[in-house]
């Protein structure tokens, strides 16, 4: 069963779709050449779902976050695709309309926790009030005493509203942050590394917050991590992401248990499990480059799997109803990868 | 609990933390104002003793002072024709008493050491005594109104280049770094290295250019002559006036406040809170305003800081060159003139306003940052 199409056809129930990304690219340019960050991404996100973009560093996964959001650099050489949100494609609206209607509306964020992402002269209060005050003209008095329901939401004593950020530890930096990315009620949270900055403990529990945030709100979250072990607690679904490309989209339950792509595969087999006495495998060699990006399949330098047809680039087999895959091991007829 | 009543008491909670931090803030920033206050005094103590010892050769300018008593002593006997006759042992005598006079009238009998306290206490509470030579315009020999004269003009000049200097290089910084890479920002660029001349510099050809050349603009002086009676065409003069000295201090000033700006907005607009603003649709100039600008302010007012110390050492060889009636004026001569009392006095006086500078900027500064404002010890 060759399908020669996005992740997202026909296979769902389009309205329980809230965002649907289709052929997605962002490049940058840069002296040596485009760098291919996003190219040609496919994904959906279900309502009230928490998809998971994984993928190790230099991947594209952040580039994918800041093109959904529209938060581009200037050297941009090709931006392109179609981003549906609730239906709307919303690649077409303007920088402004894009700006009013969109961001922190119906798509809001939480930053990689660091102490940087929040504005060091402003108070919290403000900073988490703001979105109310632009988006919905809210008085700014009214602003913090929903800035302060918030707050009260994701566990932050209510005194920290009139601190500023550098009396905040890291672990209440990003409550506050998960509070502002809730504040306006938005369909879609980006959370982009939401927990890499922070200790364990901590993340542990900004990932319970999460999820309770989830239950009791109904958001949909895109989380987008390097972190196996911690994504698998929350996600839905799972998307790998590999140079710029998804090479596999599955369901989480299926995709811990026995991943389809030998790359996603190698990914977890490289994470070490508690209470197992398996020793962590390595990936050996590095992801190309994505300045030139081979022609083919980008893994099959580093694929043991590799064999002639992955001189060609795979198109994306729908291997069920929930899984998809780009590699040709999943062609019908051949044998399939055994690890 | 209804939700309006719930936001009411939320409400309370607001204000009793502002209050709260509103107090605690008080009380510490009180604290910061004062130890500023004790070290920018001490400060002050040290730059004015040594100016005393410098001033006085370290003592020498007593052995100098000796020599003309003695010498003016010996004069006044010879020519006296009732002491000229007197035997070489009473007349020696004579003078020896005259001289004695004269260095307790003067207090030269007492160590120098011991006495450059008393000038450090007399200069303090700015007592700072009689010219030598100068006198004010208005026939004063006292140092204190001789100064106080001067000083308003140097403040006008110095404090209005120092606002168009402010303003422009915020103003000008920020459009650069919008668009930067653009023609304006390289022309600015290439205007960069004139800042390595001083304002004096530029004002001698500025005068050689416009009142020399082109007979527009005044060469030097605050107002015309006579100046004018109604005070709106007095102020119009002085205006005209200072057009030329301004000029020169923003030439050898402006464009590397404005690059230097400029580069700091870049920083810190490519900082992740700025990046977070942008992706909450807050709108471009309040990102300017309220995530780029003002967490730059503290590196601006420091850099702005440097800047004004400098111009108000920099200003003697501008007022000359302009014959500005200022304080630099004065200092320049009061150097050709010997005049040691104007000299101490001028340097007490730009001790006490380098202080006041200081001190007023530190606290901008703790204004601007909140994590300056809590001080230090709480984190």
């Amino acid at each position: 069963m060759k399908v020669e199409m996005g992740f997202d056809d026909a296979q769902y129930d389009m309205q329980e779709m809230i965002l649907d990304v289709d052929d997605l690219k962002l490049h940058y340019r840069t002296r040596n050449g485009a760098v291919q960050a996003v190219d040609g991404v496919n994904f959906t996100l279900r309502k009230n779902h928490a998809t998971v973009v994984i993928g190790e560093s230099g991947c594209g996964k952040s580039s994918l976050a800041k093109a959904i959001l529209r938060l581009l650099p200037r050297n941009i050489e090709t931006f392109s695709g179609k981003v549906y949100i609730d239906g709307e494609d919303v690649m077409l609206l303007s920088d402004e309309q894009f700006r009013r209607n969109i961001r922190w509306n119906r798509v809001s964020m939480v930053p990689q926790a660091a102490l940087n992402s929040l504005n060091p002269v402003v108070r919290v209060g403000e900073q988490v009030a703001e979105p109310l005050v632009i988006h919905q003209k809210m008085g700014k008095r009214s602003a913090l005493g929903k800035a302060l329901r918030m707050f009260e939401r994701v566990g932050v004593p209510s005194d920290f509203l009139t601190r500023y950020p550098f009396e905040l530890s890291g672990g209440m930096r990003q409550r506050v942050a998960i509070a502002m990315a809730l504040i306006t009620d938005p369909d879609i949270v980006l959370l982009d590394e939401p927990t890499s900055a922070l200790d364990v403990l901590t993340q542990a529990n900004i990932m319970n917050l999460l999820k309770e945030v989830k239950r009791d709100v109904g958001t949909s979250y895109l989380l987008i991590t390097h972190d196996i072990a911690t994504s698998s607690e929350i996600a839905d679904s799972v998307a790998v992401m590999y140079a710029g490309q998804i090479v596999e989209v599955s369901d989480a339950r299926r995709f811990f248990e026995k991943p389809l792509h030998p790359y996603a595969d190698m990914l977890m087999a490289s994470v070490p499990k508690l209470g197992r006495h398996e020793v962590p495998i390595p990936i050996l060699g590095q992801p190309p480059s994505l300045l030139n990006p081979p022609t083919g399949c980008r893994f099959r330098d580093r694929c043991p799997a590799r064999f002639s047809k992955c001189d060609e680039e795979p198109p994306i087999f729908q291997v069920d109803e929930e899984r998809q895959v780009k590699c040709w091991l999943h062609e019908e007829g051949v044998a399939h990868y055994v690890s | 609990m209804t939700d309006k009543s719930t936001i009411l008491d939320y409400e309370k909670t607001i204000r009793e933390e502002q209050r709260r931090a509103q107090r605690q803030s008080i009380t510490k920033f009180l604290q910061y104002v004062a130890g500023k206050l004790l070290v920018l005094f001490f400060t002050i103590v040290i730059a004015v003793y040594l100016t005393v010892l410098i001033a006085n050769m370290g003592g020498y300018v007593d052995e100098i002072k000796r020599g003309v008593i003695r010498e003016q002593a010996s004069i006044g006997v010879s020519l006296d024709p009732t002491l000229r006759d007197l035997p070489t042992d009473e007349r020696l005598a004579y003078i020896d008493a005259q001289v004695k006079i004269q260095e307790e009238r003067l207090g030269l009998d007492r160590p120098f050491f011991i006495r450059s306290f008393g000038y450090l206490s007399d200069a303090l509470t700015l007592d700072l005594g009689f010219a030598e030579n100068l006198t004010s315009d208005s026939g004063s020999k006292q140092v204190r109104l001789i100064i106080l004269e001067r000083l308003p003009s140097t403040l006008l000049l110095l404090g209005v280049s120092n606002f168009f200097l402010f303003i422009g290089s915020i103003f000008f910084g920020l459009r650069l770094a919008r668009r930067h890479g653009g023609w304006t920002d390289k022309l600015i660029q290439a205007f960069v290295p004139t800042s390595a001349a001083p304002g004096w510099f530029y004002g001698i050809f500025l005068i050689l250019l416009f009142p020399v050349l082109l007979k527009v603009l005044p060469f030097g002086g605050i107002v015309s002559a006579p100046p004018p009676e109604d005070p709106i065409a007095y102020a119009l003069s002085v205006a005209r006036h200072s057009i030329l000295p301004v000029t020169a201090i923003l030439l050898s000033s402006l464009f590397i406040s404005i690059y230097t700006n400029r580069t700091f907005f870049m920083i810190f607009a490519s900082e992740n809170y700025v990046e977070l603003a942008k992706a909450k649709g807050v709108p471009d100039r309040m990102i300017e305003q309220k995530y780029i600008l003002r967490p730059t302010l503290p590196t601006i007012i420091t850099n702005l800081a440097f800047t004004i110390i400098g111009l108000w050492t920099g200003s003697l060889f501008l007022e000359v060159v302009f014959s500005w009636p200022g304080t630099g004026e004065l200092i320049s001569r009061a150097l050709g003139a010997f005049d040691t009392p104007i000299i101490i006095g001028t340097t007490v006086i730009y001790a006490y306003m380098l202080g006041i500078t200081v001190f007023l900027l530190d606290f901008f500064y703790a204004l601007v940052d909140p994590r300056i404002r809590v001080g230090e010890g709480s984190k």
